[in-house]
């Protein structure tokens, strides 16, 4: 009886629900621990002329001051480019970069310390937005490229064609725990770094750089994280950096929580875009060549923007085959905080994209928008390569429209809008079915390995470490019924320990929806080195026993808690039996598990290869009501279906699909990144920056799997399901797009993206007035359905 | 007068003095009694991740009612004689309570950073629901009542839901049982009607038990903060925007808990919560529940008072524009004695009251419309529940046969203060009820605003909803046959 598959509880449901999770802010603080704020750059772009905090030194309690000429090491960093500091120099270059760190005693302290200090910054003029860094022809990273067939002879040559720009917004990752760090010295300058974070490797690997160590000095652990999608993955540098540098002074452990407006004002985002598209067409809507330009908000250093770009490049696709693309995309430079990695890494603005192109095609061509998608769907057996040159195996995107268009009644529902919206006067209805393929891997094809540390213990329980980190996705759930199954052994025995860099080495980010993927596999690759020992032990213990059988370790069973030899299955070993037995033998009962991607590459100077292992694909309906007079939307029906394989825990990958749909929803509707003309921040807290409330759920949200017995790619057949969830939240907004079709009488209505109330309500003001306009010229408005 | 808070958390008296006092709720909890199981968030009311129970005196069941408040939003001094329940606190015999393993049953909880507030909250509806025998399950809608001021990154919410629901009344093991309620309601007995005032290092706080000592304090400390509910309050502290030397709690102020109707009017106490209007409401005047429910979050509407959001203030305060147009009025007391000020000229400038240095309000009267009136309160926001509007609307009439009389027209967001709209009015009255008319009254009601630009919309955007609403009043309060198509 096998645990993968079955519903088990996350492994720290129980502390969660009585409080008893430990967080970072939750560790009881030691006697002589300081508390470590900063304070950063009033303006986006600033000459620093002076740095003066000899006044906050005079508070009572306030301990150190510190400024990058205080870091022993080498003050820049960076996951692909190295253009961070951790403390300003000479130099600014968004509102709130760290320039002092302040450690003192008490809370109150730390409070007037910030106050005290005083800087002189002369203001210099920043870029605040994409086509002010266009402007200035100001890039992080080269221009990159992907093209097939001549998409420019075919435009040329072409009937229909549409131009247009999709702009597209930010979002706040909104992880409830702020980012955090404690870190306690140890002897000859040796740190223990708890953080929050998505890559504890990083985090060391940066803090030693600029706190002079070697690398084998700092150790990161990281229990949990409440939340991170992302943002914890190289954002999470800064806060560690700044109390690591405390602790190594001091000698005294270093404590830094930040508040959540600090957070929010001062930490990277998901990249705003703006995108230049001209699309060639048949009258059937089909796609004959797309030209795109993709301008990425990078913020002020390139962080993790290239490979965010290089998603967004290689999923503007989405589900569909086009036959003539040529889509380049350049990285802005701009006064905001670093943009970074958020759920989705790009690929959700390239989707967007293309979701908005379909929805253009068919309000020009006045066909409902699922017949134009339907005829770009990738093939099964024809036109199912990318633009990169990767095949499409096992396909399941025609299987998941033909089913999901059946369970959500989608044609039926049409005419039902259609009616309603004639009838209507106070309200518009649309409807949207999109879809998504995400492409599961690195696209740094060196990213993809991983390593595990297997223990067992003579009382035959496990410990488990991986270098994948828990942020409430239940990756350590996932690791423990692996590992459980792979001895199959009650999963009460296996505790998945907290990761640490002491255990793993040079692991990668858990990110790009891949951690059970890697970490799972090397769990498994560890658990069988483990097995294939004990077996023999097993092999010369049933020889032993039953006369004549010889030992063959192929011939031994792991099954229900117990080991026997195939042949002579009455006669079996405990679990915990076997256990000792292999320890009086001295058998290694710990082992380290490896595991690296096969068969994946990409070569960005050609733009081709096959930079993924693997899609998750699903599909989401989505239907919305508007109140014409407010603009006010509600979410009225949601059907999603997902190809996620064979699932490992089917509860646990729900709340994945249901969690990243409900967050990309947030990212289309309501959340809204508002800014002063002077680049600061201006919705940084959850008072002005709505992420979606239980309120906004639809009543009828109807979320399911299609059965994939066929799915062998990957650990356990199981398929990744952190990330492409998000990209359904884009159906919200198509529905919305298409509500605005029947209010513009066959216009084809721009919309941005986040489409708030105000968006829409000044779009059906602009539609009324151009309907206006075109009904006295005495035109037939047109209509769609 | 006594010189400490006197409180319960789970059970255990403690007694809060010298800076403690001064302290949030929440940080008392984390940071001087070691139980961090109470997570913060925003810190200003707006994630719930915070939520706990506190248990007060309810004086006419003369038993403790537990609710559910955002312990960041509320200072210890506003805590004298209550039962604070956190997550910790829940746990029957030490097992998880029923509510707690439905939400491990079914994957409620992803981080877990958001957990303990939900845990709390979802507790606080069985607490509070009585379905008897008929139904012991309670519903979809009750469950996101419950739950709109939680907010969960993680799941989605679909979960937590299916948990709550999950869940039989009859499973719930109420607060009375895990915490005899004897105890408390003589220690709270006893001691509620005590003066209470406690100096920290930096501040002091008073808290007076009748109005006249009230008034008293306010008036020889000018510059004093009065606390009732703290919601807005205790945000303003949060963040640093003000640094109170003096503060005033209401909290026991005898005489400030009425809520009657007299005739024709509602009669609001000044320490009448939010909460207690919504039901109070439900049937009186839905048009007025409905701008109550969505109000703030259930936290919010527990804590906070009408006379904490009409002292506050605010230009787009929720309640104003309808206290606006039905000609409510304030009482407030002072050295002199009571005054009655109608709300829509409470005002003199932004957040700036027309009261003099000693007075305090002390209670609402709100006229009830007639039944032949037509009136409609509309709240504009980003997200429907849980947020600040970015533009609000009272508007009253009545009909005389085709023509319109009596107009009132309110409209929040759209200046420094809620502006009655007379030009609009007038421009209504006496004309006939047509969508011709409206449509110029939103006009008229365009010219007659002047919204500014900020985070929670465009100018362009106001004007365009303030000439909409009209519209939409119309085809709202039209009937069906005199209805013309747009
Ligand atoms: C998360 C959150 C959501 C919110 N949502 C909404 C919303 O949807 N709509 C809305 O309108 N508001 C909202 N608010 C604001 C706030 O909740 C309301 O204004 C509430 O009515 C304030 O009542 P209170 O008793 O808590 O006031 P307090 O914070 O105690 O006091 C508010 C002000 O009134 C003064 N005051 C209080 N009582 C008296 C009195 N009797 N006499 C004289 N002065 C007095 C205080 O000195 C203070 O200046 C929200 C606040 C938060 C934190
Ligand atoms: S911490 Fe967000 S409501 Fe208290
Ligand atoms: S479980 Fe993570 S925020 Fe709710």
């Amino acid at each position: 009886m096998s645990v993968v598959g079955k519903d088990m509880p996350h492994d720290s449901a129980v502390g969660h629900v009585s409080g008893e999770s430990i967080y970072i802010d939750d560790m009881p603080s030691a006697k002589n621990e300081l508390l470590v704020d900063f304070v950063g750059s009033p303006v986006a772009c600033g000459h620093i002329k002076s740095v003066d905090y000899s006044e906050a030194l005079k508070i009572k309690g306030v301990v150190a001051c510190y400024t990058y000429k205080d870091l022993p090491g080498i003050n820049k960093f960076g996951p692909i480019i190295q253009d961070e500091v951790l403390l300003c120099e000479d130099h600014s270059s968004f509102i709130g970069e760290p320039i002092v760190v302040i450690a003192a005693e008490t809370r109150k302290a730390l409070a007037k310390a910030k106050k005290a200090v005083k800087l002189v910054v002369e203001e210099l003029e920043p870029a605040l937005s994409i086509d002010a860094a266009i402007k200035k022809q100001d890039f992080l990273d080269k221009t990159y490229r992907i093209a097939r067939g001549d998409a420019e002879r075919v435009l040329k040559e072409a009937k229909h064609k549409l131009e247009g720009t999709c702009i597209i917004g930010g979002q706040e990752h909104f992880y409830l725990e702020s980012q955090a760090a404690l870190v306690v010295p140890g002897e000859y300058d040796q740190l223990v770094v708890h953080s929050s974070t998505q890559h504890p490797s990083e985090i060391q690997q940066v803090l030693a750089k600029v706190l002079g160590l070697q690398q084998n000095q700092v150790v990161v652990v990281t229990k949990r994280m409440g939340g991170g999608f992302g943002g914890k993955e190289s954002q999470a540098t800064h806060p560690a950096g700044m109390a690591a540098l405390v602790a190594l002074k001091t000698k005294r452990p270093a404590r830094i929580i930040y508040t959540k407006d600090d957070d929010m004002k001062f930490t990277g985002k998901r990249h705003p875009f703006q995108n230049n598209f001209q699309v060639a067409f048949d009258d059937n809507g089909r796609i004959l060549a797309l030209k795109a330009h993709l301008y990425a908000d990078g913020g002020a250093a390139a962080d993790l923007s290239t490979a965010v770009l290089g998603r967004a490049i290689t999923h503007i696709d989405n589900a569909y085959y086009i036959e003539h693309a040529d889509v380049v995309g350049q990285i802005c430079k701009t006064n905001y905080p670093p943009t970074t990695a958020f759920r989705g890494f790009g690929g959700p603005q390239g989707v967007a994209t293309i979701e908005s192109i379909v929805q253009d095609i068919a309000a020009y061509l006045k066909k409902d928008p699922l017949d134009v998608r339907l005829a770009n769907l990738y093939g099964t057996t024809e036109r199912n390569t990318t633009h990169y040159g990767q095949l499409l195996k096992h396909n399941t995107l025609p299987q998941l429209f033909e089913e999901v268009v059946g369970s959500s009644d989608y044609r039926n529902r049409r005419k039902l809008v259609d009616k309603f919206n004639s009838e209507s006067r106070t309200h518009l209805k649309g409807l949207a079915l999109t879809p998504v393929k995400f492409g599961i891997s690195f696209t740094n094809t060196m990213l993809n390995q991983a390593n595990a540390l297997v223990n067992i213990y003579l009382d035959g329980t496990i410990q488990v470490s991986t270098g994948a980190t828990e942020m409430g996705q239940g990756v350590n759930t996932n690791i423990k019924m692996l590992v459980a199954d792979e001895f199959s052994i009650d999963p009460k025995c296996v505790i998945v320990m907290t990761t640490s860099t002491e255990k793993n080495n040079n692991t990668s980010a858990t990110a790009a929806s891949s951690a059970t993927d890697l970490n799972g596999s090397a769990a498994v690759n560890a658990c069988q080195k483990i097995k294939r020992s004990m077996a023999e032990v097993a092999a010369r213990h049933f020889d032993r026993v039953e006369t004549g059988i010889g030992a063959f370790p192929d011939r031994i069973v792991f099954a229900d808690g117990h080991i026997y030899d195939e042949r002579r299955p009455h006669n079996k070993l405990k679990w915990q039996e076997l256990v000792a037995m292999s320890y009086r033998e001295r058998v290694s009962l710990g082992e380290r598990g490896y595991y690296a991607t096969q068969g994946i590459g990409f070569d960005w100077s050609k733009g081709q290869g096959s930079p993924f292992l693997y899609f998750t694909c699903g599909c989401c309906v989505a239907e919305v009501v508007i109140d014409r007079f407010t603009g006010q939307m509600k979410v009225e029906r949601v059907d999603i279906l997902m190809d996620i394989g064979k699932s490992i825990n089917p509860g646990i990958n729900r709340g994945q699909v249901v969690g990243g749909f409900v967050q990309g929803m947030g990212w289309v509707t309501n959340e809204e990144l508002k800014y002063s003309d002077k680049g600061a921040l201006l919705s940084y807290s959850p008072t002005t920056y709505k992420i979606p409330n239980i309120q906004d759920i639809p009543a009828a949200l109807h979320c399911n799997f299609i059965d994939n017995p066929n799915n062998t790619v990957n650990v356990r057949g199981s398929k990744a399901v952190g990330e492409p969830p998000l990209l359904l939240g884009l159906a919200v907004w198509a529905a919305v797009k298409d509500a605005l079709v029947y209010a513009g009488k066959g216009q084809v209505p721009k919309l941005n993206l986040p489409a708030t109330g105000e968006e829409i309500l000044m779009r059906l003001t602009e539609l009324k007035k151009t309907t206006l306009a075109v009904k006295s010229k005495g035109k037939e408005p047109a209509k769609i359905s | 007068m006594r010189d400490f808070v006197l409180l319960y958390v789970n059970g255990v008296e403690h007694q809060v003095s010298g800076d403690d006092a001064f302290l949030s709720l929440s940080d008392y909890l984390r940071y001087s009694l070691n139980k961090c199981g109470t997570k913060v968030v925003c810190a200003e009311g707006d994630c719930g991740a915070c939520t706990v129970f506190l248990g007060r005196l309810n004086a006419p069941k003369s038993g403790i009612e537990y609710i559910p408040v955002n312990a960041c939003i509320q200072y210890m001094y506003q805590l004298d004689c209550t039962h604070i329940v956190t997550v910790e606190g829940l746990k029957v015999d030490g097992d998880l309570n029923r509510i707690q393993q439905s939400m491990v049953d079914c994957h409620g909880a992803q981080c877990g950073y958001c957990t303990p507030g939900f845990i709390v909250a979802m507790c606080s509806l069985f607490e509070q629901c009585d379905k008897g025998e008929k139904s012991c399950n309670v519903t979809r809608q009750e469950v996101s009542d419950a739950l709109t001021g939680n907010l969960c990154r993680c799941t989605g919410y679909e979960a937590i839901i299916k948990a709550a629901m999950s869940v039989d009344e009859k499973e719930y093991k109420r607060l009375d049982n895990l915490y005899p309620s004897q105890t408390l309601i003589s220690a709270f007995k006893k001691h509620h009607d005590e003066p209470v005032s406690v100096k920290g290092e930096e501040s002091e706080f008073f808290k007076p038990t009748d109005v006249k000592s009230a008034v008293e304090y306010k008036s020889n400390h000018p510059g004093v903060v009065i606390v009732s509910g703290g919601t807005d309050v205790c945000v303003n502290l949060n963040k640093g925007r003000i640094e109170p030397k003096n503060i005033m709690v209401l909290t026991h102020v005898s005489g400030l808990d009425e809520l009657k109707t007299s005739g024709n009017t509602v009669e609001v106490g000044a320490r009448v919560s939010l909460r207690k209007l919504e039901e109070f409401f439900q049937e009186t005047l839905p048009e007025f529940h409905h701008i109550l429910w969505v109000f703030g979050s259930p936290q919010i509407r527990y804590a906070g008072t009408l006379a904490g959001n009409i002292a506050n203030g605010s230009p787009i305060a929720d309640s104003l524009p309808f206290l606006f147009v039905s000609g409510a009025e304030v009482e407030v007391a002072g050295l002199k004695g009571d005054r009655r000020i109608k709300v829509n000229q409470l005002y003199s400038g932004y957040r700036k009251m027309v009261l003099t240095d000693d007075e305090i309000i002390v209670k609402i009267h709100i006229p009830l419309p007639a039944k032949s009136t037509k009136l409609k309160l509309y709240k504009v926001s980003k997200r429907e529940h849980l947020d600040i509007s970015s533009f609000t609307a009272a508007i009253s009439l009545e009909r005389d046969g085709d023509k319109i009389s009596n107009a009132q027209v309110a409209y929040g967001g759209v200046a420094a203060v809620v502006l009655k709209l007379s030009k609009t009015e007038e421009f209504l009255n006496g004309k006939p009820f047509s969508l011709d008319t409206f449509r110029g009254a939103g006009e008229v009601a365009m010219k007659e605003i002047m919204p500014i630009s900020d985070v929670r919309g465009s100018k362009d955007y106001r004007l365009q909803l303030a000439a909409n609403i009209m519209e939409k009043f119309y085809f709202e309060t039209a009937d069906e046959k005199e209805l013309v198509c747009p």
